[in-house]
């Protein structure tokens, strides 16, 4: 990540208590222009409280929260440069999804013309004129999200905006996000499961109880995957002599089967094709990126 | 400012609660006058003060201009918009400041709509029954006015309540609660203390002069006390709580 310019987004040893509860506890990280940031861990981890502080919802108990430099409360007219969305069901039921949009868009002095704009841009023209009690939580996530867009935003921060979205509904959201990210602009995405965000984010902040993780990019946190090859052959004990002479590690399972540990299958199934070892299956297994994620996020801090 | 306070406008004009407190509000004013109009023997309507009761009717319409602040606020709080507006607008004293001048705005229409009602249907009645009218200009224009000073009031005073108390159901009960019984119970076995509540400065700003009263230009200041102590309350509030 190339840190050109200052930090979009900064967190410093942001703290919050509640009573005895420690939700968020001194936290520290910087976002820098243009990337894509996976915020996560396991729901109670302090996502949302961290994000509220963020977005000067919620005042920290110590620590500071910085957008562009300066607590959120201070940016001039901060929908024009961060987008946000925490809740997907921020809507009056009895007003329509237009109507939604027209009173945010009139506190910031937009046009009623911009707020058709994001309602074609979230593919909700359709349904606009409709009262929000009637959308599915689908249209809820692309209301929302069209209201954080009014401002033509450079930063936007998404709280867990893949819940209770279809399949279809997700492949949406990450086309979305990788296109609004492919202009120089960034996001900062929660979840509480790797794999929604996976594919969209290029790095990740893992937070469990208030505390940062992992700080990494997802190549980094991808090398952590160390998973093996399942193998069933006639001939196990000479392909494990083969796979031996490489230096590669193997667990007998059973007869036919063995384990290899450390590389992928299409290595395993080289090897196998040159020693001349009939393979009757192959299957990568073991510890995906959410295995790493759960590890990572249930073992209890010190 | 002007910005968020068109926002509020808006938010007003966009659901179907303006229009639900506007129907109650027309339907009450207009079986309390009709009734009290045609049925209250003549004997009883002849005196200055029975006939401003029958004409103040209209100024039930501070209930539901308080009602309507209360709801600006508190179904912002009840169905999460208030997160998108504090995050369109973090300055909270702004949108509390924009709320409460919609909430004014919005006291005047309720006021002109429900006086205007309560009044022409009382006026009418005593027309209608050959019963001779017997307030003079200034006592006239004292009880309208301040009908809709008062209405306009309670519309700004009903949002620093719904910003103070934030939960709606809350928020509709403890108003109603002080309003139609808490403050009357007080002015009835401590009047020296009861006549400073909002209620009964109001009563006193429309003119009215039954025992204990204050004169009305103390009500009117009074009453305009009670709404800026609970908007000065209701901006401190904001600012200092987390929105969950």
């Amino acid at each position: 990540m190339i840190a050109d310019a200052a930090p979009v987004v900064v967190a410093d040893s942001l703290t919050k208590r509640f009573g005895s509860v420690l939700a968020v506890d001194s936290l520290s990280f910087e976002l820098a222009a243009g990337t894509i940031t996976g915020f996560l861990g396991p729901n109670g981890a302090g996502k949302t409280t961290t994000l509220r502080m963020l977005l000067g919802l919620a005042k920290p108990s110590t620590g500071n929260a910085l957008i562009f430099g300066r607590p959120y409360a201070d940016v001039a007219d901060p929908a024009l440069r961060i987008g946000a969305v925490l809740e997907a069901t921020d809507f009056h039921p009895g007003r329509s999804g237009r109507d939604h949009l027209r009173t945010l868009a009139t506190a910031t002095s937009l046009p009623d013309a911009r707020v058709d704009e994001v309602l074609r841009l979230v593919e909700l023209e359709g349904a606009a004129g409709r009262r929000v009690k009637g959308y599915s939580l689908g249209m809820r996530q692309r209301l929302g999200l069209a209201a954080a867009l009014l401002g033509d935003p450079e930063l936007l921060i998404l709280d867990e905006p893949a819940n209770g979205l279809d399949p279809e509904g997700v492949r949406w959201l990450r086309d979305f996000l990788q296109a609004f990210a492919a202009g120089k602009k960034t996001v900062l995405i929660s979840s509480h499961v790797l794999a929604e965000v996976a594919q969209t984010v290029d790095q990740v902040l893992i937070i469990n109880r208030g505390k940062l993780v992992v700080e990494s990019s997802l190549e980094q946190l991808t090398a952590r995957v160390g998973g093996s090859v399942r193998v069933r052959t006639p001939e196990r004990a000479t392909l494990q002599q083969a796979l031996q002479r490489e230096q590669i590690e193997t667990t007998i399972v059973n007869e036919q089967g063995l384990l290899v540990h450390g590389v992928s299958s299409e290595k395993v199934g080289d090897l196998a094709f040159a020693a001349g070892v009939p393979v009757h299956e192959l299957a990568a297994e073991g510890s995906s990126l959410e295995d790493i994620f759960l590890e990572l996020t249930s073992e209890p801090q010190p | 400012m002007i910005a968020q306070a068109n926002a509020e406008l808006l938010k007003i004009r966009t659901t179907r609660t303006t229009i639900g407190l506007v129907l109650g509000m027309v339907a009450l004013t207009l079986l309390f006058s009709l009734l009290s109009g045609l049925l209250t023997k003549a004997p009883s309507l002849t005196s200055t003060e029975d006939q401003r009761g029958l004409l103040s009717v209209g100024s039930l319409a501070g209930v539901f201009s308080a009602l309507a602040g209360v709801m600006l606020v508190t179904s912002e709080y009840r169905h999460g918009t208030i997160r998108p507006t504090f995050l369109f607008t973090p300055r909270r004293s702004r949108v509390i400041d924009a709320k409460l001048a919609a909430g004014l705005l919005a006291g005047i229409a309720f006021g002109i709509v429900g006086e205007g009602l309560g009044f022409g249907i009382a006026y009418a009645c005593l027309a209608g029954r050959g019963i001779a009218y017997a307030l003079d200009t200034g006592q006239t224009l004292l009880l309208v006015l301040g009908t809709l000073a008062g209405v306009a009031l309670w519309g700004a005073l009903g949002v620093g309540i719904g910003a103070i108390v934030r939960n709606q159901v809350g928020a509709i009960i403890g108003l109603l609660a002080w309003g139609f019984v808490a403050e009357n119970l007080l002015f009835a076995f401590v009047p020296s203390v009861g006549r400073f509540g909002p209620i009964h400065a109001q009563n006193a700003l429309m003119g009215l002069t039954s025992k204990h009263l204050l004169p009305a230009a103390a009500g009117g200041v009074v009453l305009l006390a009670w709404t800026i102590a609970f908007a000065l309350a209701a901006t401190a509030f904001a600012a200092r709580r987390d929105v969950s």
